[in-house]
This record gives structure tokens, C-alpha cells and sequence, in this order.
């Protein structure tokens, strides 16, 4: 009788075991299936309403550009010490990222606010080193559309080159893969498709725009006729 | 009474002529801002993005006048015709 006792005892233990076993395995196998989905756009920050991506009215000089990732190479070019081409993924992967919620303000009348991942213009130039006689940048965009900015508002700014916004890659007709964030400047001055960053000395430079007599400086404060 | 009649009609039809001229213009140059592509191509690049901006905004203000003596005259003409049967 004991023995039968400690025989049930026994078998009971091993098919628990088993079942355990098998549905650990099974949990396993539910593991492996979970797969990863596109990401969403978010549409609130820490509290914060946001644009959505699809609010930005299309105003760019030549429509929409698909830049080819694969053969994509973002050229550092002027006067600095170590002027070069980085492929995305250099870009991405060499530089601290960071997140800001920047509204962006059009002279057409509508404005957008975002949140945009990216990173520090200013990491992108020390490491290129500016030499002393650089005081402005120029930003060539794939499209022909260039701006340019001071580079003393680049360096003592936290100016985001983002490739994210709203937690989702800049989609093609926003500007993949790079947008320039110019807080506190006029919609025209956030070039979008930024293939090239150059350091120049020819503080008169005007860009796309300015050139048809927008305002160089592109305060938000101010107006954007000169 | 004739005469004061027909000076009401001429003011009443020239500003009916100056606000569709100004709200066709108001309304192109609109479209000429957002649309600035389009309408460069259209016009021959006559009607550029910043001419588009500026006539839009100059015409802000008139159109705003024009569109209020439209409303107003009617009334302001019918008060004073019936202040001169008065008299």
C-alpha cells in the first residue's frame, strides 16, 4: 500500500515536470513568434499635443525626393579641418541622439509642432573642425534648394539635424533622410534632403529663398519680406 | 431725385466691379502662394511665390473695405432716400 503510495507520489511529480516542460516550451515558442511592426507616429509628448506628419502642406521648389539610401552620402565640405562624405548609418550610429519638441512656423501661414529625434549639428562640425575663418553654414539639399544659417547660431544652440519625428523615420516627401530643425527661424530655413553642409566665410551667402528676397537672418519675431 | 439715383448706381456698380477684381486677384495670389509651382508654370513665371505674397497682402485691407461698403451701401443708400422724401 505504501509503496503504491509512493509510487502515485512519484509519478505525480513527473507528469507536473513534464507539464511544466512543456509549457515553459511553449511560452518559448509564443517568444520566438513575436515579431517586430513598423513604428507608429506618436502624437503626444510628456503631456504635450502633437502635430501629426501628415499636417505639413507640400511647398518644396521641385515636389518630393526619394533620396536611394543605398547610395546616399552626406558630404561635410569648406573650411574645415577634415572635410568628408558619411554614408546614414555613419551618421546615425557615431553621434549622440536627442529629442526636442520644436514647433515649426511657414510663411504661408501654418505652423507644425513635433517632436524631433536626431542629432546636434554642432557634434557633426567639432568633429569636422571649422576652421577660425568659417562664420557661415550653407546646407545643400538634394532638390538644388540650399540655405544658410550663422555658425555661431549652430554652436550655441542645441540645432537638431533630425531623422525622426514623432518617433517614426522622416518619411520621403518630409525630407528623409535628414531635416534641418532651425528653432526659431522661419519654415524656410529647415532645408529638408540635406545632402551637403559646407563652411563658408561669404557672410552675404543667400540661399534658394533669399535670393528672392526673403530675409537672410529669418527671425520668427521679424518679418520674412527684407 | 433722378440724378441722386443714378450716382448711387454708378458708386454701387463700380464697387461691385473693384471687389470681384479684388477677389479674383486675392483668391490667384492665394494660390499662387500655396500653389506656387503651379502657378509659376501657368503664368510663365510671371506670378513668382513673393509677388504672390505681395499683392496677397496688399490686398487684404481693400478687400476688407470693399467687401463692407458692399454690405453697408444698400442700407446707408436706402436711409438717406428715405431721409430726402423727408425733407
Amino acid at each position: 500500500m505504501k509503496e503504491t503510495t509512493t509510487h502515485a507520489v512519484i509519478f505525480g511529480i513527473i507528469i507536473s515536470s513534464l507539464c511544466l516542460a512543456l509549457g515553459g516550451c511553449t511560452v518559448d515558442r509564443e517568444t520566438d513568434k513575436t515579431g517586430e511592426l513598423e513604428p507608429v507616429e506618436v502624437r503626444e509628448y510628456q503631456g504635450e499635443n502633437l502635430s501629426s506628419v501628415d499636417d505639413f502642406r507640400e511647398n518644396s521648389i521641385k515636389g518630393p525626393q526619394n533620396v536611394d539610401i543605398e547610395t546616399y552620402q552626406l558630404e561635410i565640405a569648406g573650411l574645415v579641418e577634415n572635410p568628408g562624405s558619411y554614408i546614414y548609418d555613419e551618421v546615425i550610429e557615431n553621434y549622440k541622439h536627442y529629442k526636442k519638441v520644436v514647433t515649426l512656423d511657414c510663411v504661408e501661414g501654418w505652423s507644425v509642432t513635433l517632436l524631433w529625434e536626431g542629432i546636434l549639428v554642432r557634434d557633426l562640425l567639432e568633429a569636422a573642425g571649422p576652421l577660425p575663418d568659417a562664420k557661415v553654414i550653407i546646407f545643400h539639399a538634394y532638390d538644388g534648394y540650399t540655405t544658410s544659417l550663422p555658425l555661431d547660431y549652430i554652436m550655441e544652440r542645441d540645432i537638431l539635424m533630425a531623422y525622426k519625428m514623432n518617433e517614426i523615420t522622416i518619411p520621403p516627401e518630409r525630407g528623409f533622410p535628414f531635416q534641418l530643425v532651425a528653432e526659431s527661424k522661419w519654415g524656410y530655413k529647415w532645408i529638408k534632403w540635406i545632402t551637403k553642409i559646407e563652411l563658408s566665410d561669404d557672410v552675404n551667402y543667400r540661399g534658394f529663398w533669399e535670393s528672392r528676397e526673403y530675409s537672410n537672418t529669418a527671425d520668427l519675431e521679424k518679418e520674412f519680406f527684407e | 431725385m433722378m440724378r441722386n439715383t443714378t450716382g448711387q448706381g454708378l458708386v454701387k456698380k463700380t464697387v461691385i466691379w473693384l471687389l470681384a477684381i479684388v477677389t479674383v486677384l486675392y483668391g490667384v495670389s492665394g494660390f499662387g502662394i500655396t500653389e506656387f509651382r503651379t502657378v509659376e508654370t501657368l503664368t510663365f513665371g510671371l506670378l513668382t511665390k513673393n509677388l504672390a505674397f505681395k499683392i496677397h497682402n496688399s490686398l487684404e485691407i481693400p478687400f476688407i473695405i470693399l467687401l463692407l461698403l458692399h454690405i453697408c451701401l444698400p442700407f446707408i443708400f436706402k436711409w438717406k432716400g428715405r431721409k430726402d422724401v423727408r425733407k
